[in-house]
């Protein structure tokens, strides 16, 4: 009996040492196989990993081309969207008429791409304007407590009434849109403006 | 025409082939180190081109793309025309004598 579990043993022994040496890396399986070709065809895997200055020079050639096509890319599209001519139709703002004094609205206007923010003031003026920050195109949010329009990317402040820029970086004022507050206390957007000359919207 | 080295040691112990060796070098570094530095101006430029493009400032999208450009020629010049001269073949194409 003691016999028998002790070839039992060893052939699990045996069982597990051979899938404990299957498991070691590929790397040896590979080199193994690959063994009786090494002569025919010898490599060196630490060679391969060196860079010569040729290669890298290649390399840094591509990477200037790339380079070059980004920043053409980025100037092309903005210059793309700079001559699209946008139709002002107007639009209703769905519920704006149930906003509170001293909160905002988002939504979308000319186009779906196109987001905006609905603030109404303390003293239930509306106002609206493009919640893309004229610095770094980050979006605006109202702030409640000051009253303000600001950016949280780069800390820019604006007037809610005029979209001036109050304080940090961004170089102009926000896109205005026009409202009309029709029956029924519901505000419709007729029109977009720019921020500046320099941008048309 | 054709240029024959010098095995024979001349002044500083050196011979015109370790001469021409170290030259070789020197000028394969030189075209890296440019490169370089002409990539990382294209980064700047790139930055810079993104930053205008999102703040809507039109007016100077054209001088970036133009940099960048410029700097694109460069490198390409360096690739293919600003090569270390050979040390088998002369500018106009001569086999130069091996050294003995």
């Amino acid at each position: 009996m003691s016999s028998e579990n002790s070839k039992l043993s060893n052939s699990i022994k045996a069982v597990l040492a051979e899938e404990v040496s299957h498991a070691t890396s590929d790397e040896s399986d590979v080199r193994a196989a690959t063994r009786p070709h090494q002569h025919d065809f010898p490599y060196d895997r630490g060679e391969e990993a060196q860079v010569t200055r040729r290669e890298f020079c290649n390399f840094l050639a591509v990477t200037s081309t790339a380079l070059f096509v980004g920043a053409a890319g980025f100037a092309g599209k903005a210059m793309l969207e700079r001559n699209r001519t946008a139709q002002y139709t107007p639009a209703k703002i769905e519920g704006a008429e149930a906003l509170v004094p001293g909160s905002s609205l988002n939504f979308r206007y000319p186009t779906e791409k196109d987001t905006a923010i609905l603030v109404r003031a303390a003293d239930g003026q509306y106002f609206a304007y493009g919640q893309k920050c004229t610095h770094l195109s980050c979006p605006v949010y109202f702030e409640r407590e000051h009253g303000r329009l600001e950016c949280p990317c780069h800390e820019g402040g604006f007037d809610v009434q005029t979209g001036n820029v109050l304080y940090g970086p961004p170089p102009r004022p926000l896109d205005r849109i026009e409202l009309e507050v029709r029956e029924g206390g519901e505000v419709w957007a007729l029109g977009r403006k720019a921020g500046s000359d320099e941008h048309s919207v | 025409m054709s240029t024959r080295y010098e095995t024979t040691p001349v002044k500083g112990g050196r011979t015109d082939e370790s001469r021409a060796i170290h030259g070789h070098a020197a000028v394969w570094q030189t075209r890296l180190i440019l490169l370089v530095m002409i990539n990382v101006a294209q980064l700047w430029i790139l930055s810079a081109t993104v930053e205008a493009a999102l703040a809507a400032h039109y007016r100077v999208l054209l001088p970036l793309v133009i940099s960048s450009a410029i700097c694109w020629l460069i490198t390409l010049s360096i690739i293919f025309w600003w090569k270390p001269v050979s040390r088998r073949y002369t500018s106009t194409g001569y086999i130069r004598n091996k050294p003995e």
